[in-house]
């Protein structure tokens, strides 16, 4: 019971985490139909910045504010300035899953050669830590979920409520329809660029104080689990996204707690490999695939 | 100096099968080959694990499956035919009619769950702290100070690189080759020729994954010791940066890009005066290879050698038309 306790809650921690990055990553593709492969690169970069800036005095909303504007603002600048400029020159899929790698490649190194190869923990806070059933759970722990919560709602009401939000989902659904209302699509992928990156930036910042420590391939190896609740739930959509970073997150702690923990995250790939090969679409909706990239 | 410089032309070769192998699947056929390194991983374990004598000999101070001590070509064989064989299951996923950027993603994650298991089955292939003391070709026969031994290992290099040279060449020259390349520009014209696309990408993953355990039989061989650290996912960019450098689609350009990424970036700095913490300049090597890949897919996609247009026009006809060759069906020809 303890178990199934266990598996449950640290289920939804995970899948807090996963489901604040997995719907900036999924809304940023769906909007711009470009699929980012340097954002778990960005993810660290974020963690790094938030950790260079603010440091061990960890007031969380400072933290994550500061983790929220550098991540929107280099994925501004990776996304939309350097990916942009590729499609605007005619890159096709390979060619810009071969630049999103390549950009992936110098950010994450980039930091490696900067820090070094070390891990890095935040030392100053030891979080309070409470006791649900049996199960030991730290504040830091139950503030990530509260966090995935708000911004989950504030996502919906941003895409449900407001302009912008409708502009979204209308470049996610058919471009030229978009344009002759006299949306421009590239304001709108540009917001769409910033808000991924945003998400990003909270994301990674809780799970550096999640998790307690980090190092330069953090947010690499957090991405592809991030990216398997994109894909489980059909990539380009928000709701998906949350559904699927559900599943991956109680899937890959039952993964854990059952057989080893080195088959936690083994666990969430299979799953996305497993996707990728008998329902590429996702669990949810109909298939976008055939749009052409377009800047 | 003598050595070093031995070493580096036996990497330069190894390097040379490798690329001249994911030129065959990427540059060929168009194949998104972003898993190559796991070709290479598998033929460089399938080269340790018949090389090695059983744990016991050792004193069991690392386990894994195997261990038969087989004499020499038989390790390399063993490595050529794992990469052949592991083709089969990483040619399904890439079989899938995925968009490019999904196949990207599925290829990433299949070399990371590789790394995964290799470092989570600690029974397998000894875990994270990987095979070593794997005994290298000869070892025992000569009685030779490490600079001749180093001769005679490349002499065991250039002959394998000549036999992938020959490999790779007929392949691109053959009407096979030509099929290979319909496939990469046009893939319903081979399937409305009546061709199947999905065959063609098969067997030509199979001999390039050859040529790529090929050579990661030959890297363990020579440097005694393979680790799921050897072999993570950035080493396949590492190929893949020096085939769009070099020039995807031609030899001359894969043997380019092995002398110019993985020799000259990679290998050359590691002996630099070392500055900062350990490891830093790997660090720097990879943003530089990055860093380039951009450059190159900006600047010179088709890389410094491009691969030569190939037109076909009618015989005698217009003009500009080529000199008929002999033997050529149909009254085309493929000027050169």
């Amino acid at each position: 019971m303890t178990l199934l306790l266990s598996i449950g809650i640290f289920g939804i921690y995970s899948a807090a985490l996963l489901a604040i990055g997995g719907v900036g990553f999924t809304l940023q593709f769906g909007v711009t139909n470009v699929l980012n492969l340097a954002f778990g690169s960005l993810l660290t970069a974020c963690i790094f910045i938030e950790y260079g800036l603010t440091g061990h005095s960890t007031n969380l909303w400072v933290a994550m504010a500061v983790g929220a504007a550098s991540g929107a603002l280099i994925s501004l600048l990776v996304g939309h300035v350097v990916v942009g400029a590729f499609l605007r020159r005619g890159a096709t899929g390979i060619g810009i899953a071969m630049v999103t790698i390549a950009i992936s490649l110098i950010v994450q190194f980039s930091l490696e050669a900067i820090q070094g190869p070390f891990i890095f923990a935040y030392t100053a806070s030891t979080p309070s830590t409470f006791s649900i059933g049996g199960v030991v759970v730290s504040s830091s722990q139950l503030t990530v979920i509260g966090v995935a919560v708000v911004a989950m709602v504030a996502v919906h009401l941003l895409l449900r409520m407001t302009k912008l939000g409708l502009a979204m989902r209308a470049t996610a659904a058919d471009v030229s329809l978009t344009r002759s209302c006299g949306v421009s699509p590239a304001r709108t992928r540009a917001a769409a660029w910033l808000l991924s990156g945003a998400l990003c930036g909270v994301c990674g910042v809780l799970l550096g104080i999640g998790e307690g420590s980090f190092s330069s391939s953090t947010g690499s190896d957090f991405f592809i689990t991030l990216a398997a609740a994109a894909v489980l739930g059909g990539i380009g959509k928000p709701y998906g996204a949350m559904l699927g970073a559900l599943l991956i997150g109680i899937v890959s702690q039952a993964a854990a707690a059952v057989i080893s923990p080195s088959y936690k995250t083994i666990a969430a790939w299979l799953i996305l490999i497993a996707v990728l090969i008998l329902r590429p679409q996702g669990i949810l909706a109909e298939f976008a695939s055939e749009r052409e990239l377009v800047a | 100096m003598v050595y070093y410089l031995s070493g580096l032309a036996i990497l330069l070769g190894i390097n040379l099968i490798a690329i001249w192998g994911l030129d065959l699947h990427f540059g060929l056929t168009g194949i998104n080959s972003f898993a190559y390194i796991v070709f290479q991983a598998v033929g460089g374990y399938a080269a340790a694990l018949t090389a090695l004598k059983p744990p016991a000999a050792y004193g069991s101070f690392e386990t894994y499956v195997g261990g038969f001590n087989l004499p020499f070509p038989l390790p390399l064989v063993a490595a050529a035919a794992a990469g052949a064989l592991i083709a089969v299951p990483i040619g399904l996923i890439a079989m899938r009619r995925l968009r490019a950027d999904y196949q990207a993603m599925a290829m990433l994650v299949l070399s990371l769950i590789a790394t995964g298991l290799a470092n989570a089955q600690t029974k397998l292939v000894n875990g994270p702290a990987g095979l070593a003391l794997i005994p290298q070709p000869f070892a025992g026969v000569f009685t030779l100070s490490r600079d001749g031994y180093n001769w005679i290992f490349l002499g065991l290099t250039a002959v394998c690189c000549v036999l992938a040279w020959w490999v790779a060449r007929g392949i691109s020259r053959s009407p096979y080759g030509r099929l290979l390349r319909a496939v990469r520009d046009s893939e319903s014209a081979v399937s409305a020729l009546g061709r199947n696309p999905n065959a063609l990408r098969m067997s030509v993953l199979i001999t390039g994954g050859a040529l790529a355990g090929l050579s990661g039989g030959l890297l363990v061989e020579y440097v005694t010791a393979w680790g799921p650290s050897s072999w993570l996912y950035p080493e396949t960019f590492l190929f893949l940066t020096a085939l769009i450098v070099g020039g995807r689609g031609n030899l001359a350009g894969g043997a380019l890009g092995a002398f110019l990424v993985p020799i000259l970036i990679v290998e050359a700095t590691r002996h630099l005066p070392a500055f900062g913490y350990p490891g830093l300049i790997d660090s720097l090597d990879w943003v530089a290879i990055g860093a380039i890949l951009l450059a190159f897919l900006w600047f010179r996609p088709k890389g410094l050698l491009p691969e030569r247009k190939r037109v076909f026009r009618p015989a005698g006809g217009g003009p500009g038309a080529a000199r008929p060759r002999a033997g050529l069906a149909g009254g085309r020809v493929e000027s050169p």
